[in-house]
């Protein structure tokens, strides 16, 4: 479970997020929407600590991200694709990050073959397509086998067999009981793969709610849309 | 232990590691072919010629290289994973900044080593039994302390391309400053007037070496005051890096 209370974050005079509440449930792929400059990513990344808040806090299992012995046991997490260095092996990328929580490199020769990339497991990242990366931050995400896993945007650039195969694999994990936390701006992606959704614009919560109750008369975009509306950067 | 053998598998598992390791070793083989053809020199010169020549040792030419090349390898080890993935992996910052600070400092210190004792080992043999000047050293007792500072120094640096790394957050800019600390400032200071042109010269690393291992007769500092000095490089570098990455975001 992830909650989110109070959390704050501002650059200078510029809130880009504002008082923000919410939690995020386990057994459920929970969808987390919102217009660009929104204060999805922001949010997220003060989820994993990478960026300290101005204020309040998120918990995850009751304890700061920084704050979890071995991380990648609780939490995985694919923000970025790129953040990698380009010029390391694909398999050598997944072999650091397992050591750094104490996983075994078994493990990450058994994610790269799950994820499709046990072919290309030693090219260097850079001579990988953009789909294979984000198979390869998936992986990267699914080695500690945690309890929950956040994406950020995941299916930006991917192909349709890349879309389907990113949804299939977040329903599957939710159905395994784990916690998934998506954010994405495809509206037509998001109804097909969230049962939750927590909307935000201009770092403020505007909506939190099951799929259903949103979708009930009429489709995700249109409800999005009518409780985003004129709530851009402006 | 984990952070540590993810930064020390970070380390192997890139081309730009062993780049500059290799240069570190072509950088020793130009030295034993320097010291080779200065003794070719020396054989074949009258008596007052040979009386002029400065010493073959060619630890006293890479050691300077070799200070850079471990520099631009903490630099490598700050800035070349993005920060977003390294602190996903270990969000503890201290622990972090506590493994990529023993894994270059070990290195550090292993290449310095291996490095002056090739580089040393090699001169002595090419030099054998001539006199000096060009032959340095009378004995173990008189390579040692030269060798333990340049050793000290390339461990002074590498840390030090580390905490600017961590600083700056960029490989490029992080070589540029440790060049000019390096080469560039040292090259500056003998110009000033006196009596800064002194003061200023014996706190720049290439003069500190020589004052750490006390074999220049009438040096500003004392070994104890250079090594205070070197440490005061890592303090205040390592010390901007460490400030950089626990307070301020991915």
């Amino acid at each position: 479970m992830i909650e989110v209370r109070n959390l704050t974050k501002r650059y200078g005079d510029t809130k880009a997020v504002e008082d923000l509440s919410f939690t995020v449930h386990p057994g459920l792929v929970t969808g987390f929407l919102g217009p660009n400059g929104a204060g999805k990513s922001t949010t997220m990344r003060m989820i994993l600590g990478l960026d300290r808040p101005s204020g309040g806090e998120a918990l995850i299992a009751g304890r700061r991200y920084q704050d979890l012995d071995q991380p990648l046991r609780h939490v995985g997490a694919l923000l970025d694709p790129a953040a990698v260095h380009h010029g390391r092996k694909a398999l050598d990328h997944l072999r650091w990050i397992a050591a750094s929580n104490g996983i075994g490199e078994k493990r990450a020769v058994a994610l790269l073959e799950q994820v499709g990339l046990g072919g290309v497991r030693h090219k260097r990242i850079r001579a990988l397509s953009l789909g294979m990366k984000q198979r390869l931050g998936v992986a990267a995400a699914l080695l500690g086998d945690p309890g929950v896993l956040m994406f950020d945007e995941p299916v930006n650039g991917l192909d349709p067999e890349g879309v389907r195969w990113i949804r299939d694999l977040m329903r599957g994990l939710a159905k395994e009981g784990r916690t998934v936390f998506v954010s994405s701006h495809l509206m037509s992606e998001m109804a097909l793969t969230a049962d939750h959704v927590v909307i935000v614009a201009r770092g403020q919560l505007v909506k939190e709610t099951p799929m259903e109750a949103l979708t009930r008369n009429g489709s995700l975009e249109d409800a999005y849309l009518e409780l985003t509306s004129g709530r851009g950067l402006s | 232990m984990n952070a540590l053998a993810a930064e020390w598998l970070k380390l192997r598992t890139v081309r730009s590691s062993y780049g500059l390791i290799i240069t570190v070793g072509l950088m020793v083989v130009a030295g034993v072919l320097l010291s080779w053809l200065i003794v070719q020199d020396y054989d074949t010169s009258s008596a007052a010629e040979q009386a002029t020549f400065a010493s073959a040792d060619s630890s006293v030419v890479i050691t300077p290289v070799v200070q850079f090349l471990v520099a631009a390898l903490g630099a490598l080890v700050a800035t070349s994973d993005p920060r977003l993935t390294a602190l996903t992996a270990v969000p503890d910052r201290k622990r972090l900044l506590a493994a990529k600070s023993v894994l270059v400092a070990t290195t550090a210190v292993v290449v310095g080593a291996l490095a002056l004792v090739l580089s040393i080992g090699s001169s002595w043999l090419i030099m054998g039994d001539r006199p000096p000047p060009i032959a340095p050293w009378d004995g173990i007792g008189d390579v040692l302390p030269w060798a333990g500072a340049a050793v000290l120094s390339i461990l002074v640096t590498g840390l030090t391309g580390l905490g600017i790394g961590l600083a700056v957050r960029s490989t490029a800019v992080t070589i540029v400053v440790v060049g000019v600390l390096l080469w560039g400032l040292p090259a500056i200071t003998p110009m000033l007037p006196a009596p800064w042109n002194m003061d200023a010269s014996a706190v720049m690393v290439p003069y500190l070496v020589w004052e750490v291992a006390g074999v220049v007769d009438d040096a500003p500092l004392g070994p104890l005051a250079a090594v205070a000095v070197l440490a005061i490089y890592v303090l205040v570098t390592l010390g901007a890096g460490t400030v950089t990455l626990l307070r301020q975001d991915a």
